[in-house]
């Protein structure tokens, strides 16, 4: 590789727009320190005011568990609904199957605005039969956002499944093990780290959600992204720089341990 | 108990629920949308002649249409500088690559866009700096206007871009590269003849990516447009929450509908669709 | 330690219950988690009802306003919890609500074309006048889907920064040699149409029926100096705190908080504004029922609650009894005095209940551009 650099223009350049890519997540930082009550660069004082708000109200607390509840239920049921169909897909894959995988897709390809419109259909008609699974509720929202982050499961899967070696199903079979024994006792254990990080992706995503989530939900289920969507909209609010200033350093402290995980296994295993 | 059923029920068992959940809980519902687009306000196929016919809702379309072209461009250009960096630099630089896509990947669009309102206000960061160092006298206008949303907007798919374009630069044989240089090629002549060219699907592939993903977005322009940048999506959110005319919100979403899966196509046409997500 | 400190909770929890900030499903899930159920059960809290009377306004500084005039005391006199939604009860969005087959919204602070529209359509529950002691508002400001729980006025808002004089007409607005710098107008068109046919010479009393080709084409002359349409209150105090701005068409309410933050840099004035009542109204079928709801607006018709607000906010009273309450220094403030009344030019309800959606629309794709 040493014949091939990059040249000092290229890195310059590179340099530039990760300082572009870091400018919002920085420039959130010192306005939650404002110790005025609106929007503002601290002047003199850091105040810790915002943060004190932040923790001492009912509505932005309730809008981190049910984020929270709605992220963890989301996740494990994208991640169970896309093992066990990328699974089957595995087994026996023909021109149906890829069909499916397209059906899969769907949420992933179809404008955000337009799955919101879809989510909203289908939850307002789930109401009219049960109002407690449908629009504005918490199982509603749970579902509604499996569907969206579904894709992403099995993308994720499909990759992970296809680095298995085949021969590991034709030697199970080989020794009697039917359908369900191969896939609880020979593919799932070697899927657990794939599951894991596909939960993950998907819990990211659902804690995200924010278009489909304004559509379907109104007043009993607010979510963190939509505590601070109406905190943007409708009340330029410092707190919400506050809660910015707590998730990115949340995000930059995961991803730092992850890296420092990364580098030391590279260092143990060379 | 599941071991007792028959080996091609297991397999039904396992294959079936989420198609079955897609089909019932998101196809469906989308022929109710197309149900609301010929029946609301009154039977007909009046919203999609106001579509073809209305020249603010043209307006709204091709306003759309242009910001994703250009937000995909821009959002293309730095995307292919971060994966070309990223593949040829040392592995610090990686790691410092690696952090400036990732972080604000998995940082939530709202925190985003709020961190470009703060930076971009009139007495935010950017102005800020910008009058500091003697540049401007008067602060630029560059949040609530259509600049803000393209800023925002490229910024938002930078981490979009970057994946499948990077997943098509591993894929060029390091060989070919070196085969050039040694046969005397420059190095700029060696990216604009070897490099680039091999690319280009890639490319094709992420831009297409881009501007589907920018198509649905309402988010970012309704915070930074100060209302004076509608595009599609929003016009969409307005017309199921504001002016109530969900006859021509699901009307649009049609459309949409089959812009996109147009582009798709064009997609799987051009690009292999696996390679991307590989 | 540990144990004082949980007390404390509980006590706090109890205090909260009680003056309705948190609903009993919240508390007993709060006072569960302080594994308190217990004692929590014994404080002798009395319920009336499960669900809460959610009322809806247009959020920001009201949200907490309406609390202290309002909400408060309404829970503490009848045992009624009461929550508050700031997300801004526009026509659509009501309408939105009541198709979701699952509304939530109880009483909202509508304007009041929006519920004699919906009204009329059956959508809104007619007011009980039984409950509701009509005599406590003026006359024209009751009607048999809405009453008038305050009135609000559009006016024009200037940095004095950016220059001496003060802009006095929408003549003035529009001027933007004399007056330089960047506008603001209300994105949901009230008040707009009006201010731009009155820059184009059109006067008081013949504003009504809008020439709304006119108005727009008038509008469209001022595009390149308006920054933004704001759609929230906050928003436009926004424009004017980060000195986006140097006019705009704004809430007197807003007007005068800025004027508080700023220490005077934002001036304003009645001139010229548009003034109009609010609009207290019921949803139809609302989920709390209608006994609840009722009570809740007869409650706000009360004087002391009116001056408390307008106090706060500057919300001019609607009940004609809270005049002789405002307190000396307020009564410039009041948007509804006769002094100030003669000054401004009302909205015509009428007019926005038979036209405001279609000409919305065309309002909306037009400033979009």
């Amino acid at each position: 590789m040493n014949i091939y650099r990059v040249g000092w223009l290229a890195k310059l350049l590179a340099l530039i727009t990760m300082g572009f890519l870091m400018l919002p997540l920085a420039a959130v930082i010192p306005v939650s320190f404002t110790d005025k009550r609106y929007l503002s660069m601290p002047e003199g004082d850091w105040s810790l005011r915002h943060y004190i708000a932040l923790f001492n109200s009912s509505e932005w607390i309730n809008s981190i568990l049910n984020s929270t509840a709605i992220a963890i239920s989301a996740a494990l049921l994208a991640t169970l609904l896309s093992t066990t169909f990328v699974i089957a897909v595995w087994y026996r894959s023909n021109q149906w199957t890829r069909w499916l995988i397209g059906l899969c897709m769907l949420p992933l390809i179809i404008p955000p605005v337009v799955s919101a419109m879809v989510l909203y259909f289908m939850t307002t008609n789930v109401s009219r039969i049960a109002p407690s699974l449908g629009y504005d509720s918490l199982p509603g929202v749970i579902l509604s956002h499996t569907l969206l982050i579904v894709p992403f499961g099995v993308i994720n899967m499909l990759v992970a499944i296809s680095r298995i070696d085949r021969r590991i199903e034709l030697a199970a079979r080989n020794l009697g093990a039917g359908l369900w024994q191969t896939t609880w006792m020979v593919l799932l254990p070697n899927l657990r780290l794939s599951m894991l990080t596909t939960f993950l992706l998907c819990f990211i995503l659902s804690w995200e959600e924010i278009a489909v989530t304004l559509f379907i939900t109104s007043w009993e289920v607010i979510t963190l992204p939509r505590q601070i969507w109406s905190g943007l909209r409708d009340n330029v609010d410092p707190v919400v720089a506050a809660i910015s200033t707590l998730l990115i350093t949340l995000t930059l402290t995961l991803l730092l341990v992850r890296m420092a995980v990364y580098s030391w296994r590279a260092r143990q295993h060379p | 108990m599941i071991t007792r059923l028959p080996e091609h029920w297991q397999y039904r068992l396992l294959l079936w629920p989420l198609p079955v959940l897609l089909l019932l809980c998101y196809v469906v519902p989308f022929a109710g949308i197309i149900t609301w687009s010929v029946t609301l306000p009154e039977l007909g196929v009046d919203n999609y002649v106001r579509l073809a016919n209305d020249p603010s809702i043209h307006a709204v379309l091709w306003r759309t249409l242009y910001l994703c072209a250009i937000v995909g461009i821009c959002a293309l250009l730095l995307a292919f500088l971060m994966a070309y960096c990223w593949l040829y630099s040392s592995s610090r630089w990686q790691r410092w690559v690696e952090l400036c896509i990732f972080l604000p990947f998995f940082i939530s669009v709202l925190v985003r866009t709020f961190g470009w309102l703060v930076a971009l206000r009139n007495n935010g960061l950017v102005n800020g700096w910008l009058q500091d160092l003697g540049l401007i006298d008067s602060p630029l206008a560059l949040t609530r206007n259509t600049l803000g949303v393209i800023i925002a907007m490229v910024h938002f798919m930078v981490p979009f871009a970057f994946f499948p374009l990077l997943s098509s630069m591993r894929q060029i044989d390091d060989r070919v590269l070196l085969a050039a240089r040694g046969l005397g090629a420059s190095r700029t002549r060696v990216f604009i003849s070897v490099f680039l060219p091999q690319t280009l699907p890639g490319l094709l592939g992420a831009f297409i990516m881009v501007f589907v993903f920018c198509l649905g977005f309402f988010i970012i322009p309704a915070i930074l447009g100060g209302g004076s940048t509608l595009m599609a999506a929003e016009y969409v959110f307005l017309q199921m929450f504001q002016t109530y005319n969900w006859g021509i919100g699901a009307a649009l979403c049609v459309l949409m509908l089959v812009l996109v899966s147009m582009l798709v196509w064009l997609l799987m046409r051009f690009s292999r669709v696996e390679r991307l997500v590989g | 330690m540990h144990q004082t400190h949980q007390q404390d909770c509980i006590e706090l929890l109890v205090e909260k219950a009680r003056i309705g900030q948190i609903d009993r499903r919240n508390f007993l899930k709060a006072a569960g988690l302080l594994a308190a159920l217990p004692l929590a059960m014994r404080s002798g809290i009395g319920w009336a009802q499960d669900r809460p009377v959610v009322i809806v306004n247009w959020g920001g500084d009201a949200i907490d306003a309406y609390r202290q005039a309002w909400t408060e005391s309404f829970t503490r006199e009848t045992g009624i919890p009461v929550r508050i939604d700031g997300s801004g009860p526009t026509e659509g969005a009501i309408r939105a609500q009541l198709a979701s087959g699952r509304p939530s919204w109880d009483v909202v602070d509508a304007e009041p074309f929006t519920s004699l529209t919906l009204g009329r359509e059956g959508l809104m529950r007619p007011l009980d006048f039984n409950t509701i002691e009509r005599s406590k508002v003026n006359e024209a400001f009751a009607t048999e889907f809405g009453v008038a729980g305050y009135l609000y006025s559009y006016v024009i808002a200037w940095d004095k920064e950016r220059f001496d004089a003060a802009p006095q007409t929408w003549a003035d607005f529009w001027d933007v040699e004399r007056f330089p710098g960047k506008r603001t107008m209300y994105k949901w068109m009230n008040g707009v149409l009006e201010a731009a046919l009155l820059a184009d010479g059109v006067a008081f009393e013949d504003l009504y029926p809008l020439d709304i080709a006119r108005a727009l084409d008038k509008l469209d002359e001022l595009r390149p100096h308006i920054l933004a349409y704001w759609g929230s209150g906050a928003e436009s105090q926004q424009l004017f705190l980060d000195r986006e701005v140097s006019i705009g068409q704004i809430w007197n309410t807003r007007a005068i908080v800025l004027d508080r933050d700023t220490d005077g840099r934002v001036g304003w004035h009645y001139d010229n504004a548009c003034v109009t009542p609010s609009s207290w109204a019921v949803l139809g079928d609302n989920p709390a029922g209608a006994e609840p709801a009722m009570r809740f607006i007869d409650h706000a018709l009360e004087p002391e609650g009116q001056v408390e607000l307008l106090r706060l906010l500057g919300n001019g009273p609607s009940n004609p009894a809270a005049e002789a309450l405002i307190p000396e220094e307020l009564i410039e403030l009041n948007c509804g005095s006769v002094e100030n009344l003669a000054r401004q030019f009302k909205l015509d309800i009428e007019w926005y209940a038979d036209h405001y959606g279609s000409v919305l629309d065309q309002f909306l794709s037009r400033t979009g551009a």
